[in-house]
């Protein structure tokens, strides 16, 4: 196990700048989940720790080790791909034991190995099987078992849930997170989704456009966003922006954007900030809980009420913000005020 | 969905065009055993007289013919599927710089007909006292045949998925042992297909052989063919039998690599 270090990492493509000035340190036993939208440069952050891309300008620690110069193989890591990349004319058992073989690790240690990571996922009776036999969520196991039998410093895992089916990638998502508990393996976790990042990391960096964002614990990110791209990037449905001129308000920070999540948008009652008017613009009915989109003037809120509301498209409603829940940022660098 | 209209019409053009292929065949067939000296048209059936194979091997000495050609071909096709595969893999999966400028070299022996080169060749190799030799016949043609099959191991290799490589890569397996071991047993049908493609082409190459060997015990089957039918051209049925010969090696190379060879044509066309 060990610690990671990204310093001043820069990644350039010709003239396209991947990943500019990324620092972040990741600590022992971590789980951290690099989170963005495509083409933030959050697989190319995780690709330059595996030692598959150059790295341009900066250095990567892992331990105490720079590892710039270092090739893959020697960098003691595992890493979980999207599509599995599983090895398709060997069986589980072969898959699973390939990287121990390669390191020249005997035998009987591999077979113990081999069979205690199968033990660990449930892939004891699929050991023969080649992975053209297997489910989509049996290879997802087999993946992860790889990268677990190597008992590396730093599991890096490249979105390996996004070719699940939604139900088995809530499971394994525990599942991953379960076993990361258990092993306290340093976890590098790449996702798009934010729901991902929320449920299983320790800390979520966030990135956009070859930078980091704002990195912290899911609440942190969530209650104390850095700027209006994070407020806007975790939680969903999305935080509503919005000046209070648009919507006819008075707001303690005159100027500045105003970002609310649904939560603290809510069916006008005596407390709130309000009342605001507005027509409904879509209505989400979830069961337990609905949200209505409502258009105030230029700005769209979300509108958050428990159980099934009776709503049309068009009709007008009156509701009324929580004071607690606003947040303001610079209408100018969006950074949070 | 199609119609049934549709699929009969489908199996008719079929049915016509594979006729139109399998004529000319059954037609040398025929004429191939036909009665020696005969008077039978070309391609009519004539009953079974296989006494002309026996005839035509021995009096075209088709034995040092073919055993030339076994040579010549053997070696090609060995030599060149081994260089094509290293050369595919790297230009197919490793960056390198120059890497595009020396692909469109290799190229370049694919575009350029032997037609355009064999004077220049001729001299070199004269030259080199290489002349009426199979390394005249050997050495050129690996050239050839590399050009095309580093071409055709490339295109393989980039369809590839490199997560494979690189899961390979991590999990501490070097450059070598990843070709062989992790992409080769999956690249099989692309070269089996490569194998068949570049036996029936050099086997069946002329013209090199009639430039660089004069010797007879040097010959290949398709140059002995030649000769044989400049002395036998009344023999419509030794003529027909000599050409059975000489194509039977490809034909026995196809079907013994067929599944594999159309497997391989198909891996190219439709992913997944």
């Amino acid at each position: 196990m060990a610690e990671v270090r990204f310093e001043k990492v820069g990644k350039r493509y010709g003239t396209v700048d991947a990943v500019r000035d990324f620092t972040l340190e990741i600590v022992d036993g971590e789980f951290m989940v690099l989170v963005g939208p495509s083409g933030s440069g959050k697989t190319t952050a995780l690709r330059m720790l595996a030692g598959l891309e150059a790295i341009t300008s900066g250095s990567i620690f892992i331990g105490d080790r720079e590892v710039n110069q270092v090739a893959p193989r020697e960098r003691d890591i595992a890493m979980v791909f999207q599509d599995y990349a599983l090895y398709p004319q060997m069986t589980v058992f072969d898959n699973l034991a390939f990287g121990l073989r390669r390191r020249k690790v005997p035998s009987a240690d591999i077979k113990r190995r081999v069979e205690e990571a199968a033990r660990v996922l449930d892939l004891g009776a699929l050991l023969q099987r080649r992975p053209g036999q297997l489910s989509g969520g049996q290879a997802q196991r087999v993946a992860l078992g790889r990268a677990l039998v190597r008992e590396p410093q730093v599991f890096l895992m490249d979105e390996p849930l996004s070719n699940l089916d939604a139900k088995l990638r809530t499971q394994t998502r525990g599942e991953i997170r379960r076993l990361q508990l258990q092993v306290r393996t340093t976890t590098v976790y790449v996702t798009h989704d934010q729901v991902e990042a929320m449920t299983m990391g320790d800390r979520i960096a966030v990135m956009n456009d070859g930078v980091l964002e704002q990195v912290g614990t899911p609440e942190e990110l969530y209650e104390r966003p850095a700027n209006r791209f994070v407020a806007g990037f975790i939680g969903s449905p999305a935080m509503s922006f919005f000046t209070g001129e648009e919507v006819g308000l008075t707001l303690p920070r005159n100027g500045a954007v105003v970002g609310v999540r649904p939560e603290h948008v809510r069916p006008w009652r005596e407390g709130l900030i309000g009342p605001l008017r507005g027509r409904v613009a879509f209505v989400e009915a979830l069961g337990r809980e609905t949200f209505v989109g409502v258009d105030v003037g230029e700005a769209r809120l979300v509108v958050f009420e428990e159980g099934r509301a009776a709503h049309d498209v068009g009709d007008e409603i009156e509701f009324g913000l929580v004071e607690s829940g606003l947040r303001y940022f610079s209408a100018e660098s969006g950074a949070a005020l | 969905m199609t119609s049934r209209a549709e699929q009969s019409l489908g199996y008719v053009i079929l049915g016509l065009f594979s006729l139109i292929a399998l004529l000319p065949i059954v037609g040398i067939l025929f004429t191939a055993l036909q009665e020696p000296g005969g008077l039978a048209a070309f391609g009519t059936f004539d009953g079974l007289h296989f006494e002309n194979f026996k005839t035509a091997w021995e009096e075209g000495n088709f034995g040092s013919y073919l055993k030339s050609s076994v040579i010549v071909s053997v070696s090609v096709v060995a030599v060149a599927v081994l260089l094509s595969i290293m050369a595919g893999y790297a230009f197919g999966l490793m960056r390198f710089r120059g890497s595009t400028v020396l692909f469109y070299l290799f190229l370049l022996g694919l575009m350029v007909p032997t037609e355009a080169i064999i004077v220049p060749l001729y001299y070199d190799l004269r030259e080199l006292k290489l002349t009426n030799t199979y390394w005249a016949l050997i050495l050129p043609q690996i050239a050839t045949s590399v050009a095309f099959g580093t071409y055709w191991m490339r295109t393989y290799f980039r369809t590839v998925p490199r997560s494979l490589v690189e899961a390979a890569r991590l999990d501490g397996a070097s450059s070598w042992f990843t070709l062989w071991r992790v992409l080769l047993p999956l690249a099989r049908p692309a070269v089996l297909t490569m194998t068949v493609l570049l036996f029936m082409w050099t086997w069946n190459e002329f013209l090199l052989a009639l430039v660089m060997v004069s010797d007879e015990g040097l010959r290949t089957a398709p140059l002995g063919l030649s000769f044989f039918q400049g002395r036998n051209t009344s023999e419509l049925s030794l003529m027909a039998a000599a050409s059975v010969i000489v194509a039977l090696p490809v034909v026995i190379v196809y079907v013994f690599l067929q599944r594999h060879f159309i497997r391989g044509m198909l891996a190219g066309a439709v992913k997944g």
